[in-house]
């Protein structure tokens, strides 16, 4: 396996309030990061000559609107379709950009108002749900499957019946990750969640009861990347991206799903994480050497599906893994210390990110994993980066 | 198309055979005369061997239900009188699976037997639908 060339590093992150129905437009949100990750940085707007933007119009910022409004000279653009699932992609674009030569300073830009384009996520306004041949997470418009959530619905009620997880077991993903949040002040669900409180709150989409998803909110998040060696010389102690692999498709991939759980047209073979799925743990840093893991959480069971993909734990075993507190504060693998899209804010997985940044600088105060020096993101759809501190 | 409505399958080249077999109440699968498979959804060529010999056949119309939920949230306003209702995904007995809906009093679950329906919904779409053996 080659290495990926790749020579970046986070820089600069800096993020708007997260909170639901903010009155502001998202280039408002948008204005407050990106000002925000500049001086965290100790960079000017000038020195940005690079966008990559995870989730545009409506939902989000288009890369032109942003370019224009805060008066940008760009040379390199990165913008992907709608919906979540470009988070890394987004990111790895700008590593490779500046890796490239294509530009000196990429602002990962996702500001995005969940409510007031309400109608996007899974309402009449979804046209990527509303595709030929179903929507890529499921969905199946005229059936009534409209959301990404039936989605994940769908694989979670499939993975119970074949491994005998249960909704209880499930609750440990929503209830460590609550926990996290309550070390973070900037996260919009304060109040600790309890086992009987996910059990009766109300079911959404079975199995998913209402703390199995995400939160519908707004807020932004910049993430500024450039080369290691101007990273060098800049306010922050850089962090690396030291790996990286891209998203997995193919008949045998479903995004919401583990590979060939049965789900649409997978095979229903199931295997162990396969060589080619760990990739990202043969570019320097091992598996046994990530203090802490951070994931797409949109709904809990992508939680145990990103921990079963990379390995964690076998085929069928993370409903048994999430138990007992290995993934809340302190546990043996911290999952998403900042509470996630589940309990912090859905910023589309960059609060995850900004979070990575804070815990390699040592700046993330309550949330802190011990001289943290290597955290993996990763997806259940199987693309990860591995963020390092510099030596 | 009007929030109040149910969305409507998008139909193109390569599905229409599909949507106009169950218009004729006939569960239609496009399989490759190269290799012998069906494949869902429908394709310009055979998935599993690239073959462009594509050749629309009727399935027994039988299979067996993979993945279920039931959707108590109405995310489109026309679902909301329904809601709770199900989902259901049926592996068909030629391989390929259809997203679809379980009619009767029955409560989707996996290994479930089914045979299709037919459902007339207006004059120009018909759709597919699966009822417990």
């Amino acid at each position: 396996m080659n290495a990926v060339k790749v020579d970046a590093a986070i820089v600069g992150i800096g993020c708007s309030a997260f909170g639901r129905g903010l009155p502001d437009s998202q280039l408002a949100l948008a204005a407050v990061a990106f000002k925000d990750a500049l001086a965290d940085a100790g960079l000017k707007r000038e020195d940005v000559d690079g966008i990559s933007i995870h989730l545009g119009a409506p939902l989000g910022v288009d890369y032109d609107r942003f370019a224009e409004a805060f008066d940008l000279d760009i040379r390199y653009v990165n913008q992907s379709w709608l919906h979540g699932r470009f988070v890394t992609n987004s990111l790895q674009h700008a590593a490779l950009a500046v890796s490239a030569g294509l530009a000196d300073v990429v602002a990962c830009v996702t500001a995005v108002s969940f409510t007031r384009e309400r109608g996007f996520l899974g309402g009449p306004g979804d046209v990527e749900g509303n595709r030929e041949e179903g929507g890529t997470h499921g969905e199946a418009p005229p059936y009534g499957l409209t959301a990404p959530a039936g989605g994940a619905a769908i694989s979670m009620q499939r993975y119970m019946h074949l491994y005998g997880a249960t909704s209880a077991q499930l609750a440990a993903v929503p209830m460590s990750i609550r926990a996290h949040a309550l070390n973070n002040s900037r996260a919009i669900m304060q109040q600790p969640l309890t086992l009987e409180a996910h059990q009766n709150a109300r079911m959404v989409v079975d199995p998913l009861r209402l703390f199995d998803c995400c939160l519908i909110s707004d807020g932004a998040a910049i993430v500024l990347v450039t080369r290691g060696e101007r990273a060098r010389d800049l306010k922050q102690k850089p962090v690396r991206i030291s790996a990286m692999q891209g998203t997995r498709s193919g008949r045998e991939e479903f995004i919401f799903a583990p590979r060939g759980l049965g789900i649409n047209q997978q095979s229903g073979k199931r295997s162990f994480a396969r060589a080619r799925d760990l990739e990202i743990f043969t570019q320097g840093i091992a598996r046994d050497d990530v203090q802490g893991f951070y994931t797409y959480d949109a709904f809990s069971p992508l939680v145990l599906f990103a921990l079963e993909r990379f390995g964690y734990c076998g085929v069928g075993e993370a409903a048994a893994f999430v138990q007992d507190g290995r993934i809340a504060p302190g546990g043996a693998l911290p999952v998403n210390t900042s509470g996630g899209l589940l309990s912090e804010a859905h910023v589309a997985g960059w609060n995850s990110i900004c979070e990575m940044t804070r815990q390699l600088r040592g700046t993330a105060g309550a949330s802190q994993i011990k001289d943290a020096r290597a955290l993996q993101w990763g997806t259940a759809w199987g693309d990860s980066v591995i963020l390092t501190r510099d030596r | 198309m009007s929030i109040h409505e149910k969305p409507r399958p998008r139909i193109g080249p390569d599905s229409a055979p599909f949507w106009k077999g169950c218009r004729e109440h006939k569960l239609m699968l496009p399989t490759c005369s190269a290799c012998g498979k069906a494949h869902m959804p429908p394709g310009p060529v055979c998935p599993f061997c690239l073959a462009d010999a594509i050749e629309w056949r009727q399935a027994s119309g039988r299979g067996t239900i993979s993945t279920w939920t039931a959707v108590h949230k109405a995310w489109f306003p026309a679902f909301a009188a329904e809601a709770p209702y199900n989902v259901i995904q049926v592996e068909l007995d030629e391989g390929p699976r259809l997203t679809s809906n379980l009619v009767g009093s029955e409560k989707p679950a996996i290994g479930q037997r089914v045979e299709v329906v037919f459902d007339d919904v207006d004059a120009e779409l018909t759709m597919h639908r699966f009822r417990a053996l």
